[in-house]
């Protein structure tokens, strides 16, 4: 490639990544140079700045044609960018999150957790964009190493040592088959490039070993299903999620989450509907399976919810189990699929970012991460409370907030499509669900706690006011968010390969 | 957005917020702003009918919820007939805050009272103002909830609190009518917003069997909430409320949701001959009916609620015989005599602190205020040429003979005369001859109480010239509504001639029982009549003894059903589900190899399944 030739591609598009990177930069030469004693603070509040820059140049490419760059490896179009737009908002309250974590005198390698957390984000966007097998996984691995680090940076923590432990160890299982399922998908078509190997299924040769095809399909999805902690791939996310600090937790169940999904969504929906329109035998064939997948997956995460008493792991199940309810639109296979999901992801950002800052804030004043840390907190903050009590009737689905639209639509696309086992089963899953959640609301409204008065940190209040307000706005009006994505994002450009 | 109309029905709302947070420290300051709220929303709702006046209808909304095709908007509309219903609203509303600042006086809830008074009034406005039927019946419920709350208010009285019962589960009853109803227009058309099922309905999209169903439906709604024949039983017992509540909710608001109801939804009912013969007869019945058992009653509230029902049932009756204008007059000048008669006996009570008539007696002279302005109200009501009540009535006896009801017509005579008879006995059973029983000196009410008393009053007399046969005034104004086709009958000049000659004739017979004392009353002459009447034909306990106690004996039975059988099942269910949650957390022993065996073997078993489901393993 000539220089001429690099310098030709339009590299303006780039500007949201180009903002993390070089805040990313930034922020390790700078801890490189600042003397140990100092505190990182400064960089934490740099770190939120580049996001805030980043978020803005995002929102300036809202209604942009599609573009791409890199030889088609590298697309710009609307389903990136709504899915950006969302790690952006995420990563931005989970700095805020991280300021308030623990003392600086208790946890060195502050700074690198900064920056180590803009290197994540920016995988989670290049997953986002990649239209080429090599790039998307590049940008998998990307996040999935930064993650591991950060789920290990209490370097002395017996915990965090165990999560990053496990998490590197079936992270790499994990990136195995993915990359097993993929050398097939290579190996039948002879291209990286998504929209190629679209192209090439429709070949008579590769149709002839539908087999392999679907194998391949299958192969894929279990080593993704590890990033959505989906069954089968889901018993990591307990122990990683109870092991490393709040704030990456919340980062794992979350951002890292969006960007799996996404991931799914873009390589599934593009290879095989890219040419062949809704009715392509491979995805109907594996319809039941990705349902069975959803089902499973909503069954685990809530039962064994139930038995947990450490918040922590119960927020683990409760995320395995809302990656289940998001499978369920990927099941009815319609352009309704991306709708939902944004709008699901967009309630859960909401409302698992603003219940973790509420977990964080409890366990890190009460020292214990047992639920019963929440008993009485009505009386001890009383705003707080009300504000984990929004957050818990959106997760558990009651009108009134994101989390019920959210899962409203969810369950009528099931039920549009005739999917009526899994509709079922999705309600009969809520049901446990409350069991669960509400056990938590006894806690803080029901039962007796000692001690004073307590008070979240600025940054901490920040975040839960933001979420609370969002929860409860896509709850009474949802058509703001569903419009946005109506009139901004078209998503059907999604499968217009660029000139 | 015109701000000018969505915050009518939020400033009550305001009200309710302000009282709720600050009443404790406002104490009986909190009429004050209860009163000035309301009256903003009062000054607001006449600049919106003025507008309205020869200007086109208003309606705005905003998606709220979209899933595939259908969108569910929320937001508001403004025709003739709503603008209407919001300057009544809003001023009886006022007017009974104003009252209630002197009936309610020393209460010791009394902040409490006006926040309930702000809730309902923001329901009630809020139903006016609603654009499609899921709207209307958010609304519908909440005035639901308010009214039970102002029943309830004495929540210490044991008739309060079974009286808001009772009001809740029969208005109810009739709301699940109407939840069917509105789901299946919804069904049918797709829409709930007003004007596409009626452009669905002229558009002859839907068959004229679903007319009638969804039609007689959404009537029973409305049965339910006008307190029709076969659910009224709740609107006497209402009476337990506080008098001011009786004024607003049981004479101009809550009440008239029903006949608003029909109102809104009449291109239905116009599609569909059997439904409006249904509310027809429905209506001319409750109006007999009711007017019968207003005879024996003693209680000062329970006769003037028996009115209410018959006068409501007048206004169903004049809806189902085609007469729209007829229904909406009435209900008009009905919510001020009503209320007016309302607010007048709650001023005897509060004077002579009793219900029963006959130990009143002789009020004529201490009560300068009261009295003659409930003679006014039992003029109107009555039908004295030249009151509003008058011209109302004159317009649904002739909608209804124009309309070819004879036999009902009839029957609508007859509840005149009964209606004229009954509110005479009270008025000369109360206001004249000598005091019988009370012993206490009887003192006027203050001016916060006279005051709405006199403006419901001069409404009283002189509401009817909105629309008489020689200036149609109403008549043109609801007509602006093009959805509509009003028919225009001639009025029969005899019409008026027997409406006037029966009111006369009952008003001379209740003098010469109850004053001259020449004519035998008839609890003497017809002693087993009497009796049947003043029990109110025994509905109450024929309901007791069929469905209450019925449902009390089937409620036993599925108690013990759900005891032990469903009870066992459910403990069988969570017990597998704990089984379950058991072994999974058992399971996740935290091994690593444990996790990555269970990723493997669970791939090996789904590549398996879709090899078989497949069909590639053959």
């Amino acid at each position: 490639m000539t220089l001429d030739k690099l310098l030709s591609f339009d590299w303006g598009m780039m500007a949201p990544e180009f903002s993390i990177v070089i805040t990313a930069i930034l922020l390790s030469l700078i801890d490189l140079f600042m003397p140990n004693k100092v505190s990182r603070k400064p960089l934490a509040l740099l770190g939120l700045a580049g996001i805030i820059v980043a978020i803005v140049f995002a929102v300036l490419q809202v209604g942009d044609p599609v573009g791409s760059i890199l030889f088609d490896t590298y697309r710009f179009d609307s389903f990136a960018l709504a899915f950006k737009l969302l790690f952006l908002v995420a990563t931005a309250m989970i700095f805020l999150l991280a300021l308030d974590f623990e003392g600086e005198s208790k946890w060195a390698y502050r700074g690198e957790f900064y920056y180590l957390l803009m290197t994540a984000l920016l995988g989670a966007m290049m997953m986002a964009s990649s239209a080429d097998l090599i790039t998307l996984f590049v940008g998998l691995e990307l996040l999935s190493i930064s993650s591991y680090i950060l789920a290990g940076i209490r370097k002395r923590n017996f915990h965090s040592n165990e999560a990053a432990f496990k998490y590197v160890v079936n992270g790499g299982i994990a990136t195995a088959i993915t990359l097993f399922g993929m050398s097939y998908i290579y190996g039948l078509t002879g291209q990286t490039n998504l929209y190629a190997i679209s192209e090439m299924l429709v070949d008579p040769r590769v149709q002839e070993n539908s087999f392999l095809v679907i194998m391949a399909f299958v192969m894929m999805f279990v080593g993704l299903s590890f990033k959505i902690s989906a069954a089968p791939f889901h018993m990591w996310a307990p122990d990683v999620y109870q092991g490393s600090p709040t704030p990456v937790t919340t980062f794992l169940s979350v951002v890292s989450k969006m960007a799996g999904f996404t991931l799914i969504l873009r390589l599934f929906f593009v290879i095989f509907l890219g040419t062949q329109g809704w009715h392509n035998q491979i995805l109907l064939d594996a319809q039941p399976f990705i349902a069975f997948v959803a089902g499973a997956t909503m069954v685990i995460g809530n039962v064994v919810a139930l038995r947990q008493r450490n918040i922590k792991r119960m927020f683990a199940y409760s995320s395995i189990a809302h990656a289940g309810y998001v499978l369920v639109p990927f099941v009815s296979l319609s352009l309704i699929v991306f709708k939902t999901t944004w709008f699901y992801l967009l309630a859960y950002l909401l409302m698992n970012i603003g219940a973790f800052a509420v977990i964080q804030f409890v366990t890190s004043r009460e020292k214990s991460e047992d639920f019963t840390a929440f008993s009485g907190l009505n009386k001890r903050a009383p705003l707080t409370a009300f504000m984990m009590a929004i957050f818990i009737i959106s997760l558990a689905g009651l009108p009134f907030t994101a989390g019920f639209i959210g899962k409203f639509g969810i369950f009528m696309s099931s039920l549009g499509t005739g999917h009526y086992i899994l509709a079922s089963v999705m309600i009969a899953t809520t049901v446990v669900s409350y069991v669960y959640y509400f056990n938590v609301m006894v806690q803080i409204y029901f039962r007796k706690g000692a001690g004073n008065r307590i008070r979240p940190t600025a940054g901490l209040a920040v975040v839960m006011v933001i979420c609370t307000i969002g929860t409860l706005l896509f709850g009474i009006y949802p058509s703001l968010a569903l419009d946005f994505f109506q009139s901004g994002f078209d998503i059907n450009d999604l499968f217009t390969p660029s000139e | 957005m015109n701000p000018l109309i969505w915050i009518i029905p939020v400033l009550p709302l305001l009200s309710f917020v302000l009282l709720l947070l600050f009443g404790r420290r406002l104490k009986e300051a909190s009429a004050h702003v209860g009163a000035l709220l309301t009256l903003g929303s009062l000054v607001l709702s006449i600049v919106v009918l003025l507008n309205q006046w020869g200007g086109e209808p208003v309606k705005e909304t905003l998606s709220w919820l979209t899933f595939g095709e259908t969108t569910l908007s929320a937001g508001y509309l403004v025709n003739p007939l709503n603008a209407l219903m919001l300057v009544i609203v809003s001023l009886v509303s006022f007017l009974v805050q104003v009252y209630s600042g002197g009936y309610m006086h020393d209460d010791d809830r009394f902040p409490i009272f006006f926040a309930y008074l702000g809730l309902f009034t923001f329901a009630m406005l809020g139903l006016v103002l609603s654009p499609n039927l899921l709207q209307l019946y958010v609304f519908w419920e909440l005035v639901g909830v308010g009214s039970f709350l102002l029943i309830g208010y004495y929540f210490y009285k044991r008739e309060a609190r079974s009286a808001a019962k009772k009001a809740f589960i029969m208005t109810r009853i009739g709301d699940v009518g109407l939840f069917i109803g509105m789901i299946l227009l919804f069904w049918q058309v797709g829409s709930f917003e007003f004007d596409e099922i009626f452009a669905a309905v002229e558009a002859g999209e839907i068959s004229e069997g679903w007319i009638t169903l969804t039609a007689i439906l959404i009537f029973v709604g409305a049965i339910g909430k006008s307190g029709q024949f076969p659910l009224h039983t709740w609107l006497p017992d209402a009476m337990e409320g506080p008098t001011p509540v009786s004024a607003l909710i049981h004479a101009a608001t809550m009440v008239a949701a029903g006949v608003y109801l029909v109102a809104a939804m009449f291109p239905l009912f116009q599609a569909s001959e059997a439904a409006l013969t249904t509310v027809a007869v429905v209506g001319g019945f409750t109006a007999i009916f009711a007017a019968t058992i207003g005879l024996a009653q003693a209680d000062i509230k329970r006769v003037l609620a028996y009115s209410t029902v018959s006068q409501l049932g007048y206004m169903m009756l004049a809806l189902g015989s085609s007469g729209y204008v007829a229904g909406v007059f009435h209900l008009t000048t009905h919510a001020f005599f009503k209320a007016l008669l309302f607010l007048a006996a709650g001023s005897v009570i509060h004077a002579v602190h009793t219900q029963n008539i006959h130990e009143m007696g002789g009020l004529w002279k201490k009560m300068k205020w009261t009295a003659p302005l409930f003679l006014i109200g039992a003029m109107a009501i009555s039908g004295v040429p030249g009151l509003s009540g008058f011209f109302s009535k004159d317009e649904i006896l002739a909608a209804t003979y124009a309309d070819g009801r004879f036999g009902l017509f009839w029957i609508a005579v007859i509840a005149a005369f009964l209606t004229a008879f009954y509110m005479f006995r009270l008025f000369f059973l109360v206001f004249t001859g000598e005091s019988r029983g009370i012993q206490e000196k009887v003192k006027e009410s203050p001016v916060s109480m006279t005051f709405p008393m006199i403006v419901l009053g001069i409404l009283a007399l002189i509401g009817g010239l909105i629309n008489t046969p020689f200036a149609t005034y109403l008549s043109d104004f609801l007509a602006q509504n093009e959805a509509l086709e009003i028919h225009h009958h001639e009025t029969r000049w005899w019409i008026p001639v027997v409406a006037t000659g029966v009111s006369l004739l009952g008003i001379l017979m209740a003098w010469l029982v109850y004053v001259k004392k020449k004519v035998t009353r008839f609890s003497e002459s017809a002693p087993d009549l009497h009796y049947i009447l003043l029990n109110k034909y025994f509905i109450d306990e024929t309901y007791d003894y069929s469905f209450v106690k019925g449902t009390r004996a089937l409620s036993y039975f599925w108690y013990y059903i759900d005891r032990f059988v469903v009870e066992g099942l459910v403990g069988l269910v969570t017990g597998i589900v704990g089984w379950f949650s058991k072994i999974g957390s058992r399971f996740q022993n935290g091994q690593v190899q444990l996790y990555s065996s269970v990723a493997f073997a669970g791939m090996a078993i789904l590549l398996l399944v879709v090899a078989w489901i497949g069909g590639y393993l053959t």
